[in-house]
């Protein structure tokens, strides 16, 4: 069959429905309809945070008999209000619920659970403050202190920040002594068994926090 | 009698590999019912840790019995009826396979529950499978049958050394286990030519 010329109702209906659909894409496109995308680089600077799984992660390598071993907590929170141009007006508030503790072995997490470990029944949140934060390399250093198994002591965040359209991340790195928390205690503190120190890595996928300017 | 195994009796390697095993054997079967009893502790991880590190040793041994096996010969198989060296044929073999897979399914099964695994705090040995909720409990489950298996085969295997030893008299058992003798073999031995 012989091509023909489309009538006039049908050229007129596809202009139409063409701009209709290059209407609905501009609608649609993520950098119009995402307010964060329009913040000025001073307000994202001034910006309080907020993080949590399952973007972001937190978690803690340690060994034992010989063997390195990784687990991570599935539930926490993360408040921190930082601008990379003042580290030292920052704070850092991460609550984290012990009991939430995974480390792919479901008798250790059994373990960790208990009252010879991180006592989740008496202690259900462990909780990471700090005020002030410094710049150290190509990076920031926070000084503060963790509160687990009911224990407080000081623990250093080695951290880098990186923002980005409207979003931040912050990697960081602590080391603790277990034992200084009294996490494996008394019979448990055999450092063959399992060792003293736990490094910690955290990888936060920051947001602003909603309603803050 | 020397380390090699001869037309009519055992070396000393076969009969330090079997006693070794048969030991250590017991030794991880006594540590394996008490284990799991145990409520959380660190001694219940040392425990754990022993009867790992001897199933280890077990698997070991075996490997090496298997070796000798098939480098060197068996002793002569004494006069008995025919079915008798069918079972007794039957019985080692199957003896063989469940000593083998014993420690093999309980390395599986350490593997599988994602733990680590130390020979005697000296080093550490790859697990041989990924965590998995799945092949750890079929791992477990496999264990703890070849283990009862494995309780059978020894009783039936002991129960008959026993049975030559002291009904038949003949030189089965002390063939193995050399400063036993066996009594009044004389006579005996030339009744059971006549079966």
């Amino acid at each position: 069959m012989a091509a023909r010329i489309p009538s006039r109702r049908r050229i007129h209906q596809g202009i139409a429905s063409s701009c209709f659909a290059v209407l609905v894409a501009v609608a649609s496109a993520p950098e119009a309809s995402t307010p964060a995308a329009s913040v000025t680089a001073a307000e994202t600077a001034a910006a309080t945070w907020e993080a949590g799984p399952p973007e972001s992660s937190l978690q803690f390598e340690g060994a034992a008999q010989g063997e390195q071993f990784e687990g991570g907590f599935e539930r926490f929170e993360v408040r921190i209000a930082f601008d990379p141009a003042a580290p030292e007006a920052a704070t850092f508030d991460v609550r984290i619920e012990a009991g939430s503790v995974d480390s792919d072995n479901v008798e250790r997490d059994e373990a960790l659970r208990s009252p010879d470990f991180f006592d989740a029944g008496a202690h259900p949140l462990a909780h990471w403050r700090a005020s002030g934060a410094r710049s150290e390399g190509d990076g920031y250093v926070a000084d503060g202190q963790l509160t687990l198994n009911g224990i407080t002591q000081d623990v250093q965040l080695a951290f880098r920040w990186t923002a980005d359209k409207g979003r931040a991340l912050l990697e960081g790195e602590a080391t603790l002594d277990r034992t200084a928390f009294e996490i494996g205690a008394g019979e448990w503190a055999d450092a063959d068994m399992i060792d003293h120190a736990v490094q910690v890595h955290t990888r936060l996928v920051l947001v602003p926090v909603s309603g803050t300017p | 009698m020397s380390w090699r195994d001869s037309e009519d009796a055992w070396g000393w390697i076969s009969i330090a590999l079997h006693w070794a095993i048969v030991l250590l054997v017991l030794m991880g079967a006594l540590l394996g019912l008490v284990m799991t009893e145990m409520s959380l502790s660190a001694d219940k991880v040392r425990v754990y840790a022993l009867h790992k590190s001897i199933g280890m040793t077990v698997l070991a041994l075996m490997l090496l019995r298997v070796a000798w096996r098939l480098a060197s010969r068996r002793p002569r198989a004494l006069p008995a009826p025919r079915w008798q060296n069918a079972v007794a044929a039957t019985t080692h073999w199957m003896l063989y396979a469940a000593a083998l897979a014993l420690p093999l399914s309980g390395w599986l099964y350490n593997s599988a529950s994602n733990f680590p695994l130390q020979w005697f705090g000296l080093f550490n040995l790859p697990a041989i499978a990924d965590r998995d909720a799945g092949l750890k409990d079929l791992a477990r489950d496999l264990h703890y049958l070849l283990f009862w298996c494995l309780v059978v085969l020894v009783v039936m295997h002991a129960g008959a050394a026993l049975w030559h030893h002291l009904v038949r008299r003949d030189r089965t058992l002390s063939r193995m286990l050399p400063w036993l003798k066996p009594a009044a073999p004389a006579s005996i031995e030339a009744r059971q030519g006549d079966n």
